[in-house]
């Protein structure tokens, strides 16, 4: 089974992930959406930790250290950041985390992940902008997306007609125009509601 | 003499650096912090990762050659041990120094 779902809160998305479980899909791969698998074994903890990883090893390492003190890697990449943990057996402790801080400082990670995206898409933006290949004109001036000539001063059946017929067209390059503004604003709002989290998981 | 920064070391922080006084891997660090500190300080995998991380950052512990092809192995280094032994008198003049209030 495949779900789609976004989440920026960890904890909401671990809430949601635990009652899957319960209901009797265990999370078994995250790439596009998450895939569950049908479990018949009772149900298990799931948690997780926001963490990406530069070499192979060291995510390697990582993992084993999960493993060795009862938690099962059940979905995570080396970059993916979004790690997944499975309580594997009784002897494990009850959370990956066992102080306050720690447990926060995901949330600061996964924020400084969105504004480092965000970071990446400015330069490329103001590129595009300062050799013309995005105009910022159209974004305040939406008539200059329609490129037929003459096309504001017909009236009746004939600009209706044309306007139409080239409003789709319009819609396609003005959303082009728009794309990166807009990805660029969410990423920074993503950014920005994760650092809330860390703050409010700080004085939890 | 002007006291290190980096002084006093946090509970986990000094039973990780005693700890790391012979090589080990992450998971046995784990099992030694709880041993040395008689069952109180447990501490929970991802917890320890973002510990050892920090430590390795700030040159207190580095890795060592490992056998094990998975699990990194890391010991303390000189400025870890130094600081290990001037938290340990910090505490040790506490100790002095409560022992002839509270009696």
């Amino acid at each position: 089974m495949r779900v789609f779902k976004f989440f920026i809160n960890l904890n909401k998305e671990e809430k949601w992930l635990n009652e899957m479980a319960k209901q009797g899909y265990s999370l078994s791969k995250k790439s596009c959406g998450y895939e569950f698998t049908p479990i018949k074994t009772e149900y298990a903890a799931i948690k997780m930790d926001y963490r990406r990883f530069k070499k192979q090893e060291d995510f390697e390492d990582y993992c084993a250290l999960f493993e060795d003190s009862g938690w099962q890697h059940i979905a995570g990449t080396k970059h993916s950041g979004y790690q997944y943990f499975k309580k594997a057996d009784e002897s494990g402790t009850e959370d990956i985390f066992s102080d306050v801080p720690s447990k926060a400082g995901r949330y600061k990670r996964l924020s400084n992940m969105w504004i480092g995206l965000a970071a990446f898409y400015i330069p490329i933006f103001a590129a595009f902008v300062a050799v013309g290949f995005i105009e910022l004109a159209p974004l305040l001036d939406p008539k200059s997306l329609y490129l037929t000539p003459g096309l504001w001063e017909e009236s009746g059946a004939a600009f209706w007609g044309a306007f139409l017929f080239e409003t789709p067209f319009a819609l396609f390059r003005g959303a082009l125009f728009a794309l990166f503004p807009i990805m660029i604003m969410l990423f920074l709002i993503f950014a920005f509601k994760a650092n809330k989290y860390y703050q409010s998981a700080q004085s939890d | 003499m002007k006291r290190d920064k980096n002084l006093p070391l946090t509970e986990t922080v000094y039973y990780i650096l005693l700890a790391l006084v012979e090589p080990a891997h992450g998971y046995l660090i784990m099992q030694k912090v709880g041993e040395l500190s008689g069952g109180q300080v447990k501490m929970a995998a991802g917890t320890l990762y973002g510990a050892i991380e920090n430590l390795g950052k700030q040159k207190l512990i580095q890795p060592v050659q490992s056998e094990d092809s998975r699990r990194k192995v890391y010991v303390i280094t000189s400025r870890g041990a130094e600081l290990l032994r001037l938290d340990f008198e910090r505490m040790q003049q506490m100790i002095e120094v409560t022992k002839g209030i509270l009696k």
